[in-house]
This record gives C-alpha cells, sequence and structure tokens, in this order.
C-alpha cells in the first residue's frame, strides 16, 4: 500500500468513527426520548458518554489524516471544497458540542428524578423534547453528511 | 451533482448506509453489554430490537443495494475482482445472516426477557462490528 493508500485508509476510518458514533448518540438520544422513566433516560443519556470518545477519535483523526492527504494529493491551497469541508467540520463540532451540554443537564436532572422515586416530570419532558438543543444536535449531522458529500463529489 | 460524479449517488449510498450501519450496530453492542450485568432492564432489550429492526435493517439495504450499483456501473464481472471487493461482499452477505440471526434473538430477548438470548446478541453483535471494521478497512485502502 503507497502512503496516500494508508493515510486515506486511516482518514475514512476517521470518518467511520465520527459518523458512527453520532448516528449510536442520535439514536440512544432518541431512545431517551421515548423512555417512560426517569432512570431509563438518565440511563440512555449516560451511554451518550461512550460515544463522546468515538466521535472525539474521529474529529480528531479526520482531520489529522485529511490534512496530511491534502498535502501528500497535492491539492492546490485553494481548492474550496476542502475549505468548505473543514468550515463544516468546525460548525458540526461546535453545534455538537452544544447539543451535548444540554444532553449532560438532561442527564443530571433524569439522575435526580431517578434517585427521587423515580417518576416522570413536565420538566424533564421539556428538557427530553427540547426543540432548539435537539436542532442543534440534527444541524451537527446534517453538516457532516454535507462534508460527506464534499469528500465523495470533489467538486473539481 | 451527477455531472462531476463517477459513481457519486451509489457511492455516497453505500458508505452513508455503511457508516449508519456500523453506528447502529455499536449502539447493540453498547446496550447489550450493559444489560449482561444490567438484565433487569427492559428498556435495553427494547433499545437493541428497535435500534436492529429500524436503523440496521434498512442501512443494511441502502449500504447493500448501492454497492450492487456501483459493481454494475464499473463493470466488474465476478472474474479477478481485487481482494477488497471479494472481502465487502463476503462480510455484506454474510453479515446479512449474522444481521438476521441477531434480529430474531433480539426479538425473543425483548419478548421473553432472558438473560441469554441478550448475552447472545451482545456476542453476534460485537463479531458483527469487528466484520463491518474489516470491510471498511478492505475497501477504503483497497487491500489486494
Amino acid at each position: 500500500m503507497s502512503t496516500a493508500q494508508w493515510l486515506l485508509m486511516l482518514h475514512i476510518t476517521g470518518a467511520f468513527f465520527l459518523v458512527s458514533g453520532s448516528v449510536t448518540a442520535g439514536v440512544l438520544n432518541v431512545l431517551a426520548w421515548r423512555a417512560e422513566r426517569p432512570s431509563e433516560s438518565a440511563l440512555l443519556l449516560r451511554l451518550i458518554k461512550v460515544t463522546v470518545i468515538v466521535i472525539g477519535i474521529g474529529i480528531a483523526s479526520t482531520l489529522i489524516f485529511g490534512l496530511w492527504l491534502w498535502h501528500e494529493l497535492g491539492f492546490g491551497i485553494g481548492t474550496w471544497w476542502i475549505w468548505a469541508s473543514l468550515a463544516l467540520w468546525v460548525i458540526a463540532s461546535a453545534l455538537g458540542g452544544r447539543g451535548g451540554k444540554h444532553q449532560a443537564q438532561t442527564r443530571k436532572l433524569a439522575e435526580q428524578l431517578a434517585a427521587a422515586g423515580d417518576t416522570m416530570t413536565d420538566e424533564l419532558r421539556a428538557l427530553l423534547r427540547d426543540r432548539r438543543s435537539n436542532a442543534l444536535s440534527w444541524l451537527a449531522g446534517v453538516a457532516t453528511i454535507a462534508i460527506l458529500v464534499l469528500m465523495i463529489w470533489k467538486p473539481a | 451533482m451527477t455531472a462531476y460524479s463517477r459513481p457519486f449517488w451509489p457511492l455516497f449510498l453505500h458508505v452513508l448506509g455503511a457508516m449508519t450501519l456500523v453506528g447502529a450496530i455499536l449502539t447493540v453492542v453498547i446496550v447489550s453489554w450493559v444489560a449482561w450485568r444490567r438484565p433487569d432492564l427492559v428498556v435495553l432489550r427494547r433499545a437493541a430490537w428497535t435500534t436492529l429492526l429500524v436503523v440496521a435493517l434498512p442501512s443494511y439495504i441502502v449500504m447493500r443495494g448501492a454497492g450492487q450499483w456501483i459493481y454494475s456501473k464499473e463493470g466488474f464481472s465476478g472474474k479477478n475482482d481485487p481482494t477488497w471487493l471479494g472481502v465487502g461482499f463476503g462480510v455484506a452477505d454474510a453479515g446479512l445472516l449474522l444481521l438476521l440471526i441477531t434480529l430474531g434473538v433480539a426479538y425473543w430477548w425483548r419478548s421473553g426477557g432472558k438473560p441469554l438470548a441478550g448475552r447472545i446478541v451482545a456476542g453476534l453483535s460485537s463479531v458483527y462490528l469487528v466484520l463491518l471494521a474489516i470491510a471498511w478497512l478492505a475497501m477504503s485502502g483497497k487491500w489486494g
């Protein structure tokens, strides 16, 4: 295998970590909305912490091996789709981070309620289904898919 | 978009389907291993079953269908196909069997609540996740 093939394999592996970790976080989040008891929501939201590690590895490795590939494959400094991908990478990371903070806040309340009778309240339900915070997470997903589009499309 | 691409849509759908499938199987791996220690938690059984049915199976269909679309567009014949392609098809086809068996056991786990069923789901989904990782490494590194 050539250096470029190794780098591409590692870059794509990073993308698998990033997208798959995001899918897992999204699935667990949706399952947490639908849970009947705070203890169930708390457990599912706690499991999202595992995916944060996976997503973090993906974020770092897509950037490192992506920049290395940029140099190795000799794309010009003005290659707009790479710059657009980098901008989307920053946007996706920032939006995902904001969504994650909201999930952490929701998890704390769910854990408190689970310890105090395990009864669902309107406050927890509202936090779980908060439109603004969930929209941030979904927009992070859309930005990640847009990066995938650019990487596969590679517009001239 | 099509004008710039070799096969944009089939490749995009293949990759997106594969990444979503890996995410779904990772979810099942996580919940089923947690359930190994906490077999009393109904929410984990439901999570495994729902994820396999609603996310893993549809994304498998997208991944495999788009893979076949690329195969026919790129003019492979089955003779002297590269190793990475064989690995990809091997994992995809054996993986369908594994996925369907896992789905069946997950249904048994969800409806019966037997801890053994949860442990089988944990084992099968972990094996499947490893196979999927081998496939993505082989295909992205163009082994052979």
